[in-house]
């Protein structure tokens, strides 16, 4: 099998190169920019696509370097324009289309996937004869080849939605899916200022601050970049500490991989207790201090 | 700009509604662990909830008209009395829809949309159940439409659409003509509680509904679908000092 991997993240299109390799033979494909995260991926050859990049003239580019290289495969990286790029590729090029896949396996050309549906409380087992997928970010590391890829450019054509001009999203550029240890913090923090007594947690371990889905995106205590959970980071770190996170299933989607999960909840009925190693029942505020002198 | 019903002059609308069973109440088999959602109360995806508040939000902004579609089977359609109470004008529902297949459903709800012309087509970015993600290209391509996806917020010029992209690492400003296919992400607004009076007079409006006929033609075989195994240790402290003692060992442990 020969497949095509683009994700506009050069990191997330490394991961997939890597996770691939041995099961196909992979083309890789990222933006201009993201040249370097991707040059020592390991894939046979690395398209840049260079110019400004809206979804539908990414797919276009896609589409070309399908017919250049014979490809039966696409597999693009799930992030927002991802998906659109997937779901305009799979309408164009009349491929059927699988989404969010965890682990990918092929025996005689019958691939088989896993994938969460209902928010996370199933694991889908599916065999497929699908050709597109989504590749949820963070199930695999990547890797640094020896030497560099052969690369061409792809000019990306003019598209007809214009950006006008951007924000950057307020990041402190971490890179979560790697932290070894992660504290995490939840809406039982009450208010920005708790944040106080996590940092100084993670200082103490050295570790990483994260958070669940209402922290980052709704109240902005954290960037969005730090959010774990089904529509957030995949992590899997060596210690998970959550704090004040009452743990749905979206959240705990985000932490399986983790090795130990310790959490600090008030309300011993939380659903946390039952998807952690170490629980302390108690309220976060009283409990980490000690914890910090302990340490 | 267009004029609707022979009169009133605004947007033609469409909005997708999904309807997905009640995630809170699937439950898995004790013992084998199969998840069971036969007999889960149904209700709407929470993304389309979001696709239905910013698709009122234009018509009343800008005046015009939203049309809904729900590709289903019959226990959706009093469904679209909810989207009817929070401001959706007209519904249709499509029944005849047996499993998650995204390119059958993109295309029953692109031939509905391409014979009755919209401007702005509004749709989730992704689903509450499945998690898919790609009808919004899926649509914008077979209807020839663009695609503004994972907006913040929209500002509508004549033909033309403004919108605020939210990716992971910025903030996109694009501008598209009309006709285009915008998705929401959950951030754009919060889903309206409609007041009574509305969901009774929801209750007394027709729902249109009609089948489709064709085929389902699966290309994906589910094997199994279980819960997420824990495989926790699950000691749980209620006396703080007994935790913290237990906590700190693992921590010293794992950080060496
Ligand atoms: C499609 C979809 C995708 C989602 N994706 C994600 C995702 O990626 N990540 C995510 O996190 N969520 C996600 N969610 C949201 C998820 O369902 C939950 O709403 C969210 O995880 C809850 O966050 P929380 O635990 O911080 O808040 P809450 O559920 O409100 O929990 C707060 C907890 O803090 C405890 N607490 C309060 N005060 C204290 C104190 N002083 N000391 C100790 N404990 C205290 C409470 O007992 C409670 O258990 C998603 C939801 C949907 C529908
Ligand atoms: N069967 C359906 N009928 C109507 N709209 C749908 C259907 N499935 C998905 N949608 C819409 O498409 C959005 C994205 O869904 P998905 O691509 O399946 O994740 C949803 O939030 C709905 O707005």
């Amino acid at each position: 099998m020969k497949a095509i991997v683009f994700s506009e993240d050069g990191e997330i299109a490394s991961q997939m190169v890597n996770y691939l390799k041995g099961k196909a033979e992979v083309i890789a494909s990222t933006l201009t920019e993201e040249k370097e995260k991707c040059i020592r991926a390991g894939a046979e050859k690395l398209y840049l696509l260079s110019g400004i990049a809206e979804p539908e003239n990414i797919s276009e580019a896609i589409s070309e370097i399908k017919n250049a290289t014979g490809a039966d495969y696409i597999f693009i990286g799930s992030t927002a324009n991802g998906r659109d790029i997937a779901g305009i590729l799979s309408a164009k090029e009349d491929m059927k289309p699988i989404s969010e896949i965890t682990s990918f396996e092929i025996n005689d050309g019958k691939a088989t996937v896993t994938r969460f549906l209902y928010g996370g409380k199933a694991v889908s087992t599916e065999e497929t004869s699908a050709t597109l997928y989504v590749y949820a970010p963070g199930i695999s590391e990547s890797a640094r080849a020896e030497s560099d890829t052969p690369t061409e450019t792809i000019q990306l054509k003019e598209p007809s939605v214009k950006p006008e001009s951007e924000e950057p999203k307020t990041s402190g550029g971490v890179d979560l899916e790697k932290a070894k240890i992660i504290v995490s913090v939840g809406r039982g923090l009450g208010s920005k200022e708790g944040l106080g007594i996590a940092e100084e947690l993670a200082k103490k371990v050295n570790g990483e601050i994260a958070g669940s889905r209402p922290v980052c995106l709704d109240y902005h205590w954290l960037s969005e970049d730090r959010q774990v959970g089904l529509s957030g980071k995949k992590v899997k770190p060596k210690v998970y500490i959550a704090l004040g996170i009452s743990g749905q299933i979206q959240h705990i989607a985000g932490i399986r991989g983790a090795k130990t999960v310790i959490a600090i909840n008030k309300d011993k009925s939380a659903p946390i207790f039952e998807e952690c190693d170490y629980g302390i029942v108690g309220d976060l505020f009283q409990i980490v201090p000690k914890l910090i002198s302990a340490l | 700009m267009q004029y609707i019903d022979g009169g009133s002059v605004g947007y033609n609308i469409a909005v997708l509604i999904k309807v997905i069973p009640d995630l809170e109440q699937i439950k898995a088999a004790s013992g084998t662990g199969q998840i069971q959602i036969e007999k889960v109360p149904l209700r709407l995806d929470i993304l389309s909830e979001h696709a239905i508040e910013a698709a009122v939000q234009l018509k009343e902004k800008y005046g015009g008209k939203v049309t809904g579609f729900i590709f289903g089977n019959n226990e959706s359609i009093p469904l679209m009395k909810k989207a009817y109470a929070m401001g959706v004008d007209e519904g249709l529902v499509i029944t005849g829809y047996k499993e998650n297949n995204p390119t059958l459903t993109a295309s029953v709800i692109s031939e509905k949309l391409k014979s009755l012309q919209f401007d702005i087509i509004v749709l989730g970015n992704q689903s509450a159940d499945t998690y898919t993600g790609l009808l919004p290209g899926m649509i914008a391509s077979k209807i020839n439409a663009r695609l503004i996806g994972n907006v913040l917020s929209i500002e509508i010029e004549g033909k033309e659409v403004k919108a605020r992209k939210s990716l992971e690492k910025k903030i996109e400003v694009v501008k598209a003509q009309m006709p285009v296919v915008i998705s929401v992400t959950q951030e754009t607004n919060q889903p309206r509680l409609p007041p009574v009076m509305q969901i009774m007079a929801a209750g007394r409006k027709t729902i249109q509904s009609e089948e489709y006929k064709g085929q389902t033609p699966s290309y994906t075989l589910t094997k199994s679908r279980v819960a997420p195994k824990s495989e926790r240790k699950k000691q749980i402290f209620e006396k703080p000092e007994d935790g913290i003692q237990a906590v700190v060992r693992v921590i010293k442990e794992e950080a060496r």
